[in-house]
């Protein structure tokens, strides 16, 4: 036991080596980029919209945390789109709405999380029994997703009516919406599983060190599941608060979002190699890339220029953030 | 030893491949006299998926038309994929093709080729809507009898004016604009440029896409509001979709009843929305009518009702009409349902708008 404590923390204390330099990159160039912004564009500095950008990147933020815990791993996860496709229909169906007499609220809520917690664990099961790659096993879960969404769906968009729900996205507390603050316990919750348990400390040396953590005795297979298991709570989690938004359960709730979550993961300083990164990390990768979105629309970036000028500024940044890395000889795939 | 079983398998090969060539001459043959039998005709409706209020009514309206003829409509969904929609269209034409009939909404414009090529070598009837290549004609082909589609133009141009209106002639607007390298998106945001040079007084604040998605428009439109502030009297959205993610944006940034919305595509949550005054207005192309119009023409054909060589040179690739969907005549686009009458032999160009060029 005590080896395998030894060897299950020592990634950690290797990555925390020269730590402060070299996760300094994504921080430093998220306050350039707003300080950009914020000197071309008085709208972009008025305090409606920071309220504005912090509420946009809520839903992101909690599938981007729920991702990083799989990059920590080394492996990915595109299961996002398909599992809060599943879980919005299914909140909407289980809260109060225009297709049934369902009013069953937090219970509803808590039944999506839990089938995003079954689609992770799907996920997580086919990695490990069926060695099937992480890549196809979630690319196949998030097809499964969309198509118990669609069942749902049955040609009739549901609508929701529960006050509850609809207030998380409209009511504001200090400033922020719910689904703001919902996405801050998220983010703190995720540190507290990253620092804290054996879940989170493992999840990291699987992703550092896979081999050495097996030989020295450690059954990462369940800790693989589990680790699928709460990302696909976060990504549940993540279907509610985007029928929250939008008033209704749709089956594209999560479109986009796998990809922009492992975007704002990297940018953030989480590599996909595993072993290094964290909520931290990727909280301010989802800032960084909120910014730049809301921050072209508001200095008038013609719609045309946006989408190549945004995957422009992810690359630099990305390329700036890793500068530090570059003298120690890695291999980049 | 070898040689032998060489032989008979090419021979085999050859046999089979004969048999081929006769079977499909056989159906040409019955194409050109469109002969079939009422019940021998086989109803293929085929679109992307059914996971959006659209399609999902386009397939009701082919139901409803192959029940007024006692037949059953085969549904087939491709999921958004050219791939998977090419893979159906073969099995479907490996199969009998004697008297089928399909009503296709190919992925994308190049689609629509492949898809072409095959019916006509099959002797399928084909109605196609919405995308296809300009230089590729159904009045070149004998067996594909029609292609409908919509102007993005004029229905970009009619929720302007209707935006205009509801503002008061003047003030600032924003514009949502889809996919932006889609002739829908194209089209329609050129209808709105024509509102624009019409209606003087309101002004583009600034234009955004927002990719016909409704999450993405509540976002986009969020950063307007907060960047134009109370400048924005109007928004519009280049479908419906887009229009309720700027209703939901605007209750959140409590403006809700203030800013006026419009789109196209008349889906039910927007039809509603038009009801209650949430929205202004919205385009219909009538989904359900489309499902069953593409059927009723192959049908027509298919038992020999109407001749393909019959049909004028306008209706063989033409804009549809569409109706603007405003508070006073909502209540009827809310349950849409058929028309009988409109899928009857004499009727079914009944809705042509003009010839697409």
């Amino acid at each position: 036991m005590t080896l395998t404590s030894a060897v299950a923390t020592a990634p950690r204390r290797q990555s925390r080596r020269g730590a402060s330099f070299r996760d300094a990159g994504p921080p430093v160039a998220l306050v350039v980029i707003f300080g950009i912004f914020a000197a071309l564009s008085p709208q972009f500095r008025s305090v409606d919209n920071v309220q504005n950008i912090v509420d946009a990147a809520a839903v992101l933020a909690v599938v981007t945390s729920g991702i990083t815990f799989v990059l920590m791993m080394g492996s990915i996860d595109l299961s996002a789109a398909g599992v809060m496709g599943a879980s919005a229909l299914t909140v909407s169906l289980l809260v109060a709405n225009n297709r049934n007499d369902n009013d069953y609220g937090l219970l509803g809520i808590g039944a999506a999380v839990l089938l995003g917690c079954a689609f992770g664990c799907l996920s997580g099961l086919a990695l490990v029994l069926l060695k099937v790659p992480s890549f196809m096993a979630t690319l196949g879960v998030s097809a499964i997703g969309l198509g118990v969404a669609t069942l749902m769906f049955a040609g009739v968009q549901p609508n929701i009516t529960d006050t509850m729900l609809e207030s998380w996205a409209i009511e504001r507390f200090l400033g922020f919406s719910y689904l703001a603050w919902i996405a801050a316990a998220c983010i703190l919750v995720g540190w507290l599983i990253q620092r804290y348990t054996r879940l989170g400390r493992y999840a990291f040396a699987i992703g550092g060190a896979e081999e050495v953590l097996t030989l020295s005795g450690v059954r990462v297979k369940p800790y693989k599941v589990a680790v699928f298991t709460l990302a696909g709570a976060f990504y549940g989690l993540g279907g509610v608060m985007v029928t929250s938004q939008l008033g209704a359960g749709l089956v594209q709730a999560g479109d986009g979002y796998d990809f922009s979550a492992i975007t704002a993961a990297v940018v953030g300083g989480t590599l996909l190699t595993g072993g290094r990164g964290g909520i931290l990390h990727s909280a301010v990768g989802v800032l960084l890339v909120m910014v730049l979105t809301n921050g072209l629309v508001q200095v008038g970036v013609s719609p045309y220029w946006q989408g190549g000028v945004e995957g422009l500024i992810v690359v630099a940044a990305v390329a700036a953030a890793v500068i530090p890395q570059r003298r120690r000889n890695q291999v980049v795939k | 030893m070898k040689s032998s079983a060489t032989i008979i398998s090419l021979s085999l090969m050859a046999a089979v491949l004969a048999g081929c060539t006769e079977e499909a001459g056989g159906d040409n043959a019955a194409a050109e006299s469109g002969s079939c039998e009422s019940a021998d005709v086989r109803l293929v409706g085929q679109v992307r998926n059914e996971s959006n209020p659209y399609e999902a009514s386009w397939l009701a309206g082919g139901d409803a038309f192959a029940q007024s003829v006692g037949l059953k409509q085969e549904r087939l969904t491709y999921d958004g994929d050219s791939t998977k929609q090419q893979e159906q269209i073969s099995q479907i034409l490996a199969g009998d093709t004697k008297c089928l009939v399909m009503n296709v909404l190919p992925n994308g414009d190049s689609d629509t080729a492949p898809i072409v090529k095959g019916a006509d070598s099959a002797g399928a009837y084909l109605v196609t809507q919405w995308n296809k290549p300009a230089d590729l004609k159904p009045a070149d082909h004998k067996t594909w009898l029609s292609h409908i589609t919509y102007n993005g133009v004029e229905s970009g141009q009619q929720i302007g004016d209707a935006l205009a209106t509801a503002i008061g002639g003047s003030g600032g607007i924003i514009a949502l604009q889809g996919v932006l390298d889609t002739a829908a998106a194209k089209d329609r945001f050129a209808g709105l440029e024509a509102s624009l040079a019409k209606n003087t007084g309101v002004k583009l604040l600034d234009q955004q896409a927002a990719n016909f998605s409704r999450a993405e428009a509540l976002t986009v439109t969020k950063t307007l509001l907060t960047k134009h502030g109370d400048n924005v009297k109007g928004i519009w959205a280049a479908n419906d979709d887009m229009a309720l993610g700027a209703l939901e944006a605007l209750q959140q940034a409590g403006k809700a009843g203030k800013v006026a919305v419009v789109g196209i595509d008349a889906v039910p949550d927007a039809v509603g929305a038009v009801q209650k005054g949430d929205m202004t207005a919205t385009v219909s192309s009538d989904g359900t009518w489309q499902g069953g119009i593409g059927l009723a023409i192959g049908y027509c054909v298919a038992t020999g009702k109407l001749k393909a060589a019959d049909i004028a040179a306008d209706n063989r690739a033409f804009f549809a009409k569409q109706f603007l969907v405003t508070k006073d005549n909502a209540a009827g686009f809310a349950t849409p349902k058929t028309n009988p009458a409109d899928f009857e032999c004499a009727n079914v160009f009944n809705r042509v708008a003009g010839p697409l060029t």
